[in-house]
């Protein structure tokens, strides 16, 4: 471990390191499907599902300062647009992306508008409002919708050339869906728009003195929020097949936002984090106690916040300003022993200080060049 | 009481004794001009006018409406009354259409985005710079050369420009703020409280760079200051205020020397300052 951290602060090495990382990283993803069983590969297309909804939220209440308890009527919206796409009108999967997320992004711009009006807890109220009267519409709505009863659609079905089980099909289509997101969400908060948005939740009136136009960013954010957020519901109904109003209850918006908060707020790899943490924790929560797996996972939220205030992807951080210290007193001596085993790249000689690098997990994006 | 200057005699003394005839003395007008917040009304009608390419001080006591006089300018707070700026009105303009008209604000209190960047800070400064679709590439090489100007002026921002805005040290955040709102290009800046919590030598490198600021780019300044004779010995013209009303108008070299006017309005500092 000592020999490891000599070798750290070399330019190279932390490069090659890094490229390493990266490779593994991508190795294990596109490897998972072939190695778990279908159900655990359907765990893993549902957590990454989960994540663009939780990437779409981090952009509104994360590196927006907003708040939202409805985002699972967004997320609604999205799997009904296309589920009654593919029941009614009969188009291809495909063609139901773009729709439920135009869509929604114009739902996010309409609902976005009580949000310049109100701040923090009113504005929740007012969200949480959307999630709880979703359901309710929907089972009126019989003729388009199915009621209570739901929609039965077809689900993703992987093409013949691609020699695929169902279930691994879904898993590259979704981890596709889900890296273009992710992606797209990064390259926004280091766009002009990204800047302005932060710049409101840091300080309005400061951003406002700045040219910022204020209504604009803040509804931009509900609606960009809300587009990903349609698109994961979407995805949603291509993956499960079946849609009904239950299946989207107010405690699904709930259930975003808290997966969120544990997953680390205003980080770019917080949303995984969360996305897992709400797809696996409730299960590990029902191994747990069968009578009351809600006390567990309440718990666990709790002892997670306890221990992470910054959510998981701030845990590394924290974890590594526990450790740095304690490692760089041990360097000298670890210094002086030749590294064998390391790659060769590293000369023992200018070992300068790593900590320069040591950015907290949790801070936006770093400037873009341009 | 007679030979203190009054708003009317000081039209003429101004452009004698500031060694300069202002090209447009109107550059921004402010008359009539009353604000408040809520019930409280704190500007009772002001009337100043500052020239193009001036730096003005507006000192005064504590709550004698100074922020709020900066405030009512660049829309952040409503106002009666008329300000012009070039001619244009800025009454019932908000701060983002104020800023469009070129009024760059730097609230009290800095007000940098902590959690971003100092480059990233800057940036948004060129927010209404950028953006437009065409000219995408102009554009970003006009923000590059802004940016370039401003680390000219603040040599530490450039060597903080990868550091988040929330560990600089007080004086460094105030040249962000203050290079924030240059990137703006702005054609009148206001400045609130700049030395508000810093050392006094910071304080004085400050205002230094707000007088090269002034004399290089011709960049009109109203500064609110507490320091009254720090901000004299930058200032063209100052003008006292005292309960929302304007006590005393005068170039600040007059200001600064009539020490009798000074002691009553500004405290003993000023006459410390001059030997008095």
């Amino acid at each position: 471990m000592s020999m490891n951290v000599a070798t750290l602060g070399t330019d190279r090495a932390r490069r090659l390191r890094a490229a390493l990382t990266a490779l593994l990283a991508v190795a294990a993803v596109v490897g998972a499907p072939f190695y778990f069983a279908p159900f655990q590969v359907f765990q893993l297309t549902m957590v990454l599902l989960y994540a663009v909804a939780l990437a779409g939220l981090n952009l509104l209440v994360g590196f927006g300062g907003q708040i939202s308890l409805g985002h699972g009527a967004f997320f609604a919206a999205g799997a009904y647009t296309a589920a009654v796409m593919l029941d009614r009108y009969d188009t291809g999967h495909l063609a139901t992306l773009p729709v439920a997320a135009a869509g929604c992004f114009l739902l996010g711009l309409g609902f976005g508008v009580p949000a310049l009006r109100l701040r923090g807890l009113y504005l929740a109220l007012v969200t949480l409002s959307f999630a709880v009267f979703l359901p309710p519409l929907l089972k009126r709505l019989e003729p388009v919708t199915g009621g209570s009863m739901g929609l039965t659609v077809d689900k993703l079905q992987p093409p013949a050339w691609s020699g695929l089980a169902e279930d691994q099909w879904m898993y590259f289509v979704v981890l596709a869906v889900a890296t273009v997101a992710l992606l797209l969400a990064r390259n926004l908060l280091r766009s002009r728009v990204g800047r302005a948005l932060l710049a409101v939740r840091d300080n309005e009136s400061a951003a406002e003195v700045m040219g910022v136009r204020l209504s604009l960013h803040k509804t931009l954010a509900f609606a960009w929020s809300a587009m990903f957020a349609g698109v994961a519901g979407c995805v949603y109904t291509w993956v499960i097949g079946f849609v009904s109003p239950d299946s989207f209850s107010f405690v699904l918006s709930i259930t975003l936002l808290a997966g969120l908060v544990v997953g680390g707020l205003a980080s770019l790899y917080g949303p995984l984090l969360g996305a897992a943490f709400v797809m696996y924790v409730p299960s590990v929560a029902q191994d747990i106690s069968e009578a009351a797996p809600g006390v567990v996972f309440g718990l666990l939220i709790i002892a997670v916040m306890f221990v992470a205030p910054t959510g998981l992807a701030g845990l590394a951080g924290r974890v590594r300003g526990v450790i740095t210290p304690l490692l760089t007193r041990t360097k000298p001596s670890a210094a002086v022993r030749t590294p064998e085993s390391e790659p060769p790249s590293a000369p023992p000689a200018p070992a300068e200080t790593a900590p320069a690098d040591a950015e907290p997990v949790g801070a936006p994006p770093r400037t873009e060049k341009e | 009481m007679s030979e203190k200057p009054t708003t009317d005699d000081t039209e003429a003394g101004a452009s004698t004794e500031a060694g300069r005839t202002p090209a447009e003395p109107d550059f921004l007008k402010v008359s009539d001009l009353h604000a408040g917040y809520g019930q409280a009304r704190v500007l009772q009608g002001l009337d100043f006018t500052v020239a193009r390419g001036e730096v003005c001080a507006v000192l005064g006591p504590n709550g004698a409406g100074k922020t709020t006089t900066l405030r009512a300018l660049c829309g952040m707070v409503r106002g009666r009354g008329s300000v012009t700026l070039n001619g244009t009105e800025l009454l019932g303009r908000s701060p983002e259409q104020a800023a469009r008209l070129g009024v760059a604000h730097v609230p009290e209190g800095r007000g940098t985005f902590n959690d971003l960047t100092v480059e990233e800070n800057l940036r948004i400064g060129a927010h209404l710079h950028t953006g437009h679709w065409r000219r995408g590439r102009a554009q970003r090489a006009a923000v590059a050369a802004d940016l370039e100007r401003i680390y000219g002026y603040f040599p530490k921002l450039r060597d903080r420009s990868r550091q988040a805005a929330g560990s600089l040290s007080g004086g460094e955040q105030q040249m962000l703020a203050i290079g924030r709102a240059l990137m703006l290009r702005p054609s009148l800046l206001l400045l609130d409280e700049p030395s508000l919590g810093l050392a006094p030598l910071v304080t004085r490198e400050l205002f230094e760079i707000v007088r090269a600021v002034n004399e290089e780019e011709r960049t009109t300044v109203v500064v609110v200051e507490q320091n009254a004779q720090l901000a004299l010995d930058v200032a063209h013209r100052a003008h006292v205020l005292e309960a929302g009303r304007l006590v005393l108008s005068g170039p600040a070299a007059q200001i600064r020397e009539d020490g009798q006017v000074a002691e009553v309005y500004l405290g003993v500092s000023v006459r410390a300052g001059t030997g008095g």
